[in-house]
C-alpha cells in the first residue's frame, strides 16, 4: 500500500487537489479538471487528497474513480492541514509537472494550460496570481500584507504566495519535503535551490459552499510562519554565522559593561557601581558565549544531516553552446515529447 | 498469524507467577480457534525464574522468548518482538496479571474495522490508596496536556494492530502513551473498562524516584504531542515571556530613574531586569536551535499516516 500501479511510467502533469470536507464541491472539481484535461494531447494524473474528511468526500471520489482511470485518491487516516496533503500528492506523482489546486471550486482549471505555458518557457515555479480576488477585504488586506513581507524577506518577489494554483517542476518540489505550514513557502523555499519563478494572473471565484477555513487567529499563526521561515532559510545552512551575528548586540554590551568596570575600578568614577559593572558585564558576556556554543552545535546539526536540504537539485544539464551536436538536443525533450524552448535554456545558462 | 502475544518481563518485577502468568496465557489462547504466537520479552539479566521458564519453553513450541543483554526501554523490547512475530493483532501483556482474563478477552474482541487500539481502564483498583491516587493525578494531567481522554495510561496491556506501532515512532518511556500518540497519527482509538486484577499490587509503592520519571515522560509526550516540527513555538513563547519580564522591570527602574530621579547604577533590580533578558534571548536561542535540527533532521520522517490508496 505504498505506491500507485504502475509506478514508474513517467508522465508529462499531475494536478494535485487536496479536500478537505468538500462533499458539495468534489464532483463539479473533477468535471471542470476534465473539462480542460480532455484538450491535453499528452498523459496526465489527477490526484486528490481527502485530508481525513469527516463528510462524504471518501465515498464521492470513490465513486468517482470507478469512471475516470486517470483519478487517483490519498486518504489520510486524520486531519493533517493543507501543506501534509500536498506534500503526499507530490510523494505520490508521477509527472514531470506537478500542478496544486484548491479543492474548493475557487480556482478555474481552465487556468491551467497558462501555467503550463510558462513552464514550456523553461521556467520552474509558476505561480498563480489572483489578481481579482473574490473576497472580502477583511481577507486580502492581510493576505497582502503577508506577500509584501514574504517577498521582501525572502527575497522572491511574489503578488500572491496564498494562491493554491501553482505548477511546480517535480524535481525542486520533490525534494522540500516540507512539514508544518509551510506550503505557502514552496516558492521561496525552491527558490534557495536556484528555481525560476514566475507568476500569471488567473480566475478567482468565491466559495460557493462550506465555509472559507481562515480567519483571525490564522493570520497571527501566518506571520509567525513567514518569521520561523526566514530564520530556517537563513539560518540552517551557516548556523554558527547566523548565531554569531545575533550575539553582536550582546557583545557590544559586554564591551560597554566591561569598559564602565575597568573606568570605575582604576579611576575613582562611580566608584560604588564597580560590582554592578562587573555582573553587567558577566551576564552579556554570557549570552554571547551561549549564542556562540548553540551556533557550533547547530553547525554540527547541520553537518551530521543527512544534507538533504543541500542536496536539492541546485543544477539541470543545459546546452552550453549554440548548435551543438543533435544527440544532445533529442536529451532536451520533456515527457511531452516538445523539445524545451532552447533560447530560455541559452539565456539561464548565462544568467547562472 | 492472527496474535501476537507479547509478554514483557522486567526484571525487577518478575516473580514467581509470571511463568504461571505466561502459561495461562497460553492457555487462554489455545482455547480459542484463532491461530497465535507468544513471545516472551526478558529484559535484562537474570538467572531468576529462568529455568522454569526455560521448561516451560520446551514444552510449548510455539512460544518463544528473547533475552536482552542489558536492560533497555520497553520501546526497544517491542520494535524488536513485533520483528520477531507475524500476527496481525499484537496483545501486549507486562510481567504480572493485571487485568482479568475476561477483560483481556473483551479487549481483544473489541479490536474491529473500526477500532485499530484499544486499552483498558481499569476499575475497582486493588493497590493502595496512594498510588491510585498519584495515578488519577498522573492521567488527569497527561489528558489536559495532551487533549486526550483516555483514564488509565499506565496499564502495560494494550491490544492494537500492528500497523499502530509500525507507524508511531516511539522511543524510551513513550510505550504507555501508545494510545495517545496513535490517535494523533489518526488511528482509531479505544478504551474500555476492565476489572482489575493484580495480586502483588498492595505491596508496592512509588518512590520519588519515579515520580521524577513520570512527570520527565508527561513532558516528553507534551513535547512531542505539540512541538516536534516546530520548537520554536515551545521555546520562544519562554523565551518572549522572560524578556518581557525583564523589560518590565527594566523600565519601572527606569521610570524610578526618570520621575523620582533614584539613582539606579546599584540597583540589583536592574541586574535582574537583565538576567531575565539574557534568559528569555537563550531560551529563544535554543528554539531555534531546535527548528535547524527539525529541519535539516526531520524531514524525512513523513508527517502524514494515508489510511488508502485507490
Amino acid at each position: 500500500m505504498t505506491t500507485f500501479e504502475p509506478k514508474d511510467i513517467p508522465l508529462y502533469l499531475s494536478i494535485v487537489v487536496p479536500l478537505y470536507n468538500e462533499e458539495e464541491s468534489v464532483e463539479k472539481l473533477l468535471s471542470n479538471i476534465l473539462e480542460v484535461t480532455k484538450q491535453f494531447d499528452f498523459d496526465y494524473e489527477i490526484i486528490f487528497v481527502d485530508d481525513g474528511s469527516e463528510d462524504d468526500t471518501w465515498a464521492i471520489i470513490e465513486k468517482l474513480k470507478v469512471t475516470t482511470p486517470q483519478l487517483k485518491a490519498i486518504k489520510f487516516r486524520r486531519n493533517y492541514g493543507q501543506t501534509s496533503a500536498m506534500v503526499a500528492g507530490f510523494d505520490y506523482a508521477r509527472g514531470e509537472i506537478i500542478v496544486t489546486m484548491d479543492g474548493d471550486l475557487q480556482n478555474d482549471p481552465s487556468d491551467i494550460p497558462l501555467l503550463l505555458e510558462k513552464m514550456e518557457q523553461g521556467y520552474d515555479i509558476v505561480s498563480g496570481w489572483r489578481k481579482n480576488r473574490k473576497d472580502h477585504f477583511s481577507r486580502v488586506l492581510p493576505s497582502k500584507m503577508a506577500n509584501a513581507i514574504i517577498s521582501f524577506t525572502t527575497g522572491v518577489r511574489l503578488n500572491d504566495y496564498g494562491c493554491s494554483l501553482k505548477a511546480y517542476r517535480s524535481q525542486y518540489i520533490k525534494p522540500l519535503n516540507a512539514y508544518g505550514e509551510m506550503h505557502r513557502f514552496f516558492p521561496a523555499l525552491a527558490s534557495m535551490t536556484g528555481a525560476r519563478i514566475t507568476e500569471v494572473p488567473v480566475n478567482h471565484y468565491a466559495r460557493k459552499y462550506g465555509v472559507s477555513k481562515y480567519g483571525f487567529e490564522r493570520i497571527l499563526k501566518v506571520f509567525s510562519d513567514i518569521f520561523a521561515m526566514n530564520l530556517i532559510i537563513r539560518f540552517s545552512s551557516t548556523p554558527l554565522k547566523g548565531f554569531t551575528f545575533s550575539s553582536i548586540p550582546f557583545f557590544l554590551m559586554t564591551v560597554f559593561f566591561a569598559i564602565l568596570a575597568v573606568l570605575s575600578w582604576n579611576f575613582q568614577w562611580t566608584s560604588g557601581k564597580t560590582l554592578f559593572f562587573f555582573i553587567a558585564m558577566a551576564l552579556s558576556g554570557m549570552a554571547v558565549v551561549h549564542l556562540i556554543t548553540l551556533g557550533v552545535l547547530g553547525e554540527l546539526v547541520v553537518g551530521t544531516s543527512d544534507l538533504s536540504h543541500t542536496k536539492l537539485p541546485r543544477y539541470k544539464k543545459i546546452l552550453m553552446q549554440k548548435g551543438e551536436d543533435e544527440g544532445l538536443k533529442k536529451d532536451q525533450v520533456n515527457a511531452k515529447g516538445h523539445p524545451l524552448d532552447l533560447e530560455v535554456l541559452h539565456d539561464k545558462a548565462r544568467t547562472n | 498469524m492472527k496474535y501476537s502475544i507479547i509478554v514483557l518481563l522486567e526484571l525487577e518485577e518478575m516473580f514467581k507467577g509470571s511463568v504461571q502468568f505466561i502459561q495461562n496465557l497460553y492457555e487462554l489462547f489455545s482455547k480459542r480457534q484463532e491461530s497465535f504466537e507468544l513471545i516472551t520479552i526478558i529484559n535484562g539479566v537474570g538467572d531468576f525464574m529462568k529455568d522454569e521458564l526455560t521448561a516451560f519453553l520446551i514444552r510449548h513450541d510455539t512460544v518463544k522468548a528473547l533475552e536482552f543483554n542489558s536492560k533497555t526501554s520497553q520501546a526497544v523490547c517491542l520494535k524488536t518482538a513485533l520483528k520477531e512475530t507475524s500476527g496481525e493483532i499484537v496483545v501486549v501483556c507486562g510481567s504480572y496479571q493485571q487485568i482479568s482474563s475476561d477483560s483481556l478477552l473483551e479487549l481483544i474482541d473489541a479490536i474491529d474495522d473500526e477500532v485499530d487500539i484499544v486499552t483498558p481502564w481499569r476499575q475497582h483498583r486493588v493497590d493502595s490508596v496512594l498510588n491510585q491516587f498519584q495515578s488519577k493525578l498522573f492521567n488527569a494531567l497527561v489528558r489536559k496536556l495532551t487533549a486526550s481522554t483516555y483514564h488509565d495510561t499506565s496499564c502495560t496491556v494494550k491490544v492494537f494492530r500492528r500497523e499502530v506501532l509500525e507507524n508511531v515512532e516511539i522511543y524510551g518511556n513513550m510505550y504507555r502513551f501508545l494510545s495517545i500518540l496513535a490517535d494523533k497519527k489518526g488511528f482509531k482509538t479505544k478504551e474500555i473498562k476492565c476489572e482489575h486484577y493484580e495480586q502483588h499490587g498492595k505491596s508496592t509503592y512509588y518512590g520519588l524516584a519515579r515520580y521524577i520519571n513520570i512527570f520527565i515522560d508527561i513532558f516528553t509526550l507534551y513535547f512531542n504531542t505539540w512541538f516536534t516540527r516546530k520548537p520554536l513555538r515551545f521555546f520562544s513563547a519562554i523565551g518572549v515571556i522572560l524578556s518581557f519580564i525583564g523589560l518590565f522591570i527594566a523600565l519601572y527602574v527606569f521610570a524610578q530613574k526618570i520621575f523620582l530621579n533614584y539613582s539606579i547604577g546599584d540597583r540589583p533590580l536592574l541586574l535582574l531586569a537583565i538576567f531575565f533578558m539574557v534568559l528569555g534571548v537563550q531560551a529563544a536561542s535554543a528554539g531555534l536551535l531546535g527548528e535547524i535540527i527539525a529541519f535539516t533532521h526531520g524531514r524525512n520522517r513523513k508527517e502524514y499516516t494515508v489510511e488508502k490508496l485507490i
